[in-house]
């Protein structure tokens, strides 16, 4: 009972500091009375034709980005469940981790590269619109989708593929009642992720949307902070972002089946042969070609580029430097929080209480989806008249980085940590084990591996970021991304694209140094 | 013993000394854009030629555009840590004398390169441009030659455009409509947008799509083609020079009414109209100098189109209008 509630204690404590980054500068911003100048405009925007129309565009977009990323998504990390032997699967499941680290702004060009006019796979003048909005999104989330999905099958034990095939199932049954139910787990918090990240997407709707008609609520929030100046407005529709994606998760939490967990963990995947091992090896190879196509046009433009020109100047080595910093300590902190959590909505799971433990995940993930813009400048409104916040740009940014990575740790090591306490809770009490013998011994071990892929995917989202540190000014150095930007704003377009292949290969030799380190030497 | 109490008391005091010294540098921090203070923006050239001269440290801060600026200013009100302002242009000028947050410069004008007479007590230009579509000459023979044939050739060549809600140029471009068509602006809007390929959140996006071949015209500055003149030897790329004029962006600074050190800001102000602030900025901003001759431009520059009439409409309309205008580009642009 008391590592219950030191337990609750911890995750408490973590709560209540996401409470304060999230909800302290949304009610600064709501109290900003004092601004000369500023008076709110009509709080009342459901009575908007504007704000119903982007409403309404934002979540179909969002919906339909979501269905065919996650969907797809399912049958790829099934093909590379089966094939665990796939000539370069491991380079592969790592690039697959990169689409995420690409800024928008350079990730729309990559589209562009392969579906525009002169586009080795032209769509033409019809990229420009629903189109190009979802190619762009499958670019990012399938690859993200395939990393957080495929750790399911291998919570399969082995006795169950063995039963399977005495019992004669096909592949349909197999499918049906013993993928699927391993599935179950992680699917909806995966929609969810994935659909938080389309509904928030911003340069990529605006540009490759063709137009104001393909407005989402982030723009609407954007502009209300900005152009329009009214920080109720902006805090207001935040809020309604919020509520949208509440319902969604509630939604796909009906999908939801935790699975019994059994005291086996031995898994195995026999390679699949014959007809199902030709359409795996298509669905690989047709996935890789869709995420490698826009990252090779990146590579091929960089390499015309002037490569020494920018590796040269000391900015760019300041900008590795602060980027590495930034995405390091995000990683570290998001984690420590994710970790936190999950131990007690586990616990909570494990007593039984699976609705209050979703609570905990839920609370956890969807402060995503308030704009940086909003908590950047609510904190502005709050410190600034306490204390200097230039000197505190950098624990700022990696305070905002952490919070946005930390849908990313639920999801990665949400499944993994809670099978493993379902597992060995009992027997760590009955043998005393806690604290950090407890960890040393039991959860580090066993859960190295999602602990790996949760620190190289928050490093690598830190390490792209670009939204936070733009909005705080850079008083000192550019991060790469900012860096990219201002290339991009100075007409060095061919230095830009350099940047940004310079940017992937740091963030690929991170992620698979991180998840080498921490995960251990087994491929995932 | 007593050589080491000797030795600490004497660190102590140079430590003393140098806290001193520090405190006796001030630091004039100036908000402006990020590709002011890049490294291949006027910046770093700034930086050096003034602190040469001013005993000072300069602090320049990069933020995203003009409005996160003011913004910015809005948001932390007296406690700013502002001295200065660069970079707002004059479609925010009127919204930010409204903000009661800055203060009259009382600097005595020279005779400055602008086009038309400046007449305003609380902010100075430093620089300015205008707004043109910039086509490669060898995909486009035929440039529209007036803002009216670009909207009315349905065969008329594709362009990219930016957003006007989240882009300084695509608010520029909802201007220049408003001015030719005044009152038609809507249906012009409605003729062109058939041929609008997309509308970007920035120029950036918009300028990046051009460069891949996406469309014919991209809509940017006169200055454009210089750059690629002078910084890349390449001088395919022209802006199309339209009859009715060229819509302007003057860019300026002002003096932040809760500054605790106006003199220095002041003496900033001064600085920034001289020839050492003048002459760095046509190949780092890439926008004509306030207040330069034109004999002292570039040589590049000569080959420039002449964008003359300058239109420009008044900082209280803009400000008054904004709002509804660009509601109404929506409602059109949506359809």
């Amino acid at each position: 009972m008391a590592r219950l509630r030191s337990r609750a204690f911890a995750a408490g404590l973590v709560l209540a500091l996401l409470a304060l980054i999230v909800l302290a500068p949304m009610a600064g911003l709501l109290n900003l009375s004092a601004i000369p100048g500023y008076e709110p405009g009509d709080l009342r925007f459901w009575e908007s034709a504007y704000i119903r129309r982007v409403l309404f565009f934002s979540v179909w977009q969002a919906l339909l980005s979501m269905l065919c990323s996650v969907l797809p998504a399912i049958l790829v990390a099934r093909a590379f469940a089966s094939q665990a032997d796939f000539p370069l699967r491991a380079l592969l499941l790592r690039l697959f981790a990169l689409p995420l680290v690409v800024p928008a702004v350079v990730a729309v060009m990559g589209v562009v590269s392969v579906y525009g006019s002169g586009g080795w796979l032209s769509l033409g003048r019809s990229l420009y619109g629903i189109n190009g909005i979802l190619l762009a999104h499958v670019f990012f989330n399938l690859p993200l989708a395939v990393r957080l999905l495929l750790p399911q099958w291998q919570t399969i034990p082995a006795h169950h593929w063995q039963l399977g095939k005495q019992l004669g199932m096909n592949a349909w049954q197999r499918w049906r009642f013993l993928e699927w139910p391993a599935l179950r787990e992680a699917l909806p918090g995966v929609m969810l992720l994935v659909f938080m990240l389309c509904l928030t997407s911003f340069a990529v709707v605006l540009t490759l949307g063709g137009g104001p008609q393909s407005t989402t609520l982030e723009v609407a929030i954007y502009q209300s902070l900005r152009f329009d100046f009214d920080p109720a407005r902006a805090v207001v529709l935040a809020l309604l972002q919020l509520s949208i994606c509440t319902l969604v998760a509630i939604t796909t939490l009906r999908l939801q089946r935790l699975p019994e967990v059994e005291i086996t963990i031995a898994s195995f995947s026999k390679p699949v042969t014959g007809r199902r091992k030709w359409l795996d090896t298509m669905l690989i190879l047709t996935s890789g070609v869709f995420v490698g196509m826009p990252l090779l046009s990146m590579l091929i433009d960089a390499l015309g580029g002037p490569l020494w020109q920018v590796i040269g100047t000391a900015g760019f080595w300041r900008a590795v430097v602060t980027t590495l910093f930034i995405g390091l300590f995000a990683a570290l902190f998001s984690v420590a929080a994710g970790w936190f959590l999950l131990q007690y909505s586990a616990t909570l799971s494990l007593a039984g209480k699976t609705g209050k433990a979703n609570l905990v995940d839920l609370a956890g993930s969807i402060v995503y989806v308030v704009p940086p813009l909003v908590i950047g400048s609510g904190l502005f409104v709050l410190l600034s008249p306490h204390f200097d916040v230039f000197a505190w740009v950098y624990p700022i940014v990696i305070a905002i980085n952490a919070l946005m990575g930390l849908p990313f740790v639920i999801r990665s090591l949400g499944p993994a940590l809670r099978q493993n306490h379902a597992r060995y809770h009992y027997l760590c009490q009955s043998l005393a084990l806690q604290g950090w013998s407890r960890f040393r011994h039991l959860e580090w071990p066993l859960l190295r591996r999602p602990l790996g892929l949760a620190v190289a995917l928050v490093a690598a989202l830190a390490m792209g970021d670009l939204g936070v540190i733009a909005l705080f000014g850079t008083p000192h150095s550019a991060t790469l991304p900012l860096l990219i930007y201002q290339q991009l704003g100075a007409y060095m377009i061919p230095q830009a694209t350099v940047t940004a292949l310079l940017l992937l290969v740091l963030s690929l030799s991170v992620f698979w140094y991180l998840e080498r380190v921490i995960g251990g030497k087994v491929d995932a | 013993m007593f050589r080491v109490l000797r030795f600490s008391g004497g660190t102590l005091l140079a430590l003393v000394l140098s806290f001193a010294a520090q405190a006796a540098t001030p630091t004039l921090v100036v908000y402006t854009y990020d590709s002011f203070t890049s490294e291949w923006g006027p910046g770093p050239q700034v930086k050096a030629a003034f602190e040469a001269k001013c005993s000072c440290s300069l602090e320049l801060v990069g933020l995203e555009d003009g409005v996160s600026m003011l913004n910015r200013l809005k948001l932390e009100g007296s406690n700013t840590r502002a001295d200065l302002l660069l970079g707002i242009d004059t479609s925010l000028t009127a919204d930010a004398r409204a903000s009661g947050l800055f203060e009259a410069h009382r600097i005595t004008l020279p005779e400055l390169s602008l086009p038309q007479p400046w007449q305003d007590d609380m902010f100075l230009p430093y620089d300015y441009g205008y707004f043109a579509f910039v086509y490669n000459k060898e995909r486009l023979d035929n440039p529209p030659t007036s803002l009216r044939q670009l909207v009315a050739d349905e065969a008329g060549p594709t362009i990219l455009v930016q957003d006007p809600r989240t882009s300084t140029p695509g608010l520029g471009l909802l201007l220049w409509m408003k001015k030719v068509f005044g009152d038609e602006s809507d249906e012009a809007w409605a003729r062109l947008s058939k041929r609008i390929v997309t509308v970007s959140k920035g120029w950036s996006e918009a300028y990046g799509l051009f460069l891949k071949g996406e469309a014919d015209m991209v809509l940017s500055y006169t200055t454009s083609p210089a750059y690629h003149l002078i910084a890349e030897q390449d001088s395919r790329f022209a802006a199309a020079r339209f009859s009715e004029g060229h819509y302007q962006q003057i860019e300026v600074a002002g003096l932040v009414r809760a500054s605790q050190q106006k003199q220095l800001a002041r003496d900033f102000l001064e600085f920034m109209l001289s020839d050492g602030f003048q002459s760095i900025i046509p190949t780092t901003n890439w926008m004509y100098p306030a207040n330069l001759p034109r004999t002292k431009l570039p040589a590049d520059f000569g080959n420039l189109i002449d964008p003359s009439p300058a239109l420009l409409l008044s900082d209280e309309l803009v400000t008054s209008k904004r709002k509804a205008w660009v509601d109404d580009w929506l409602e059109v642009m949506s359809r």
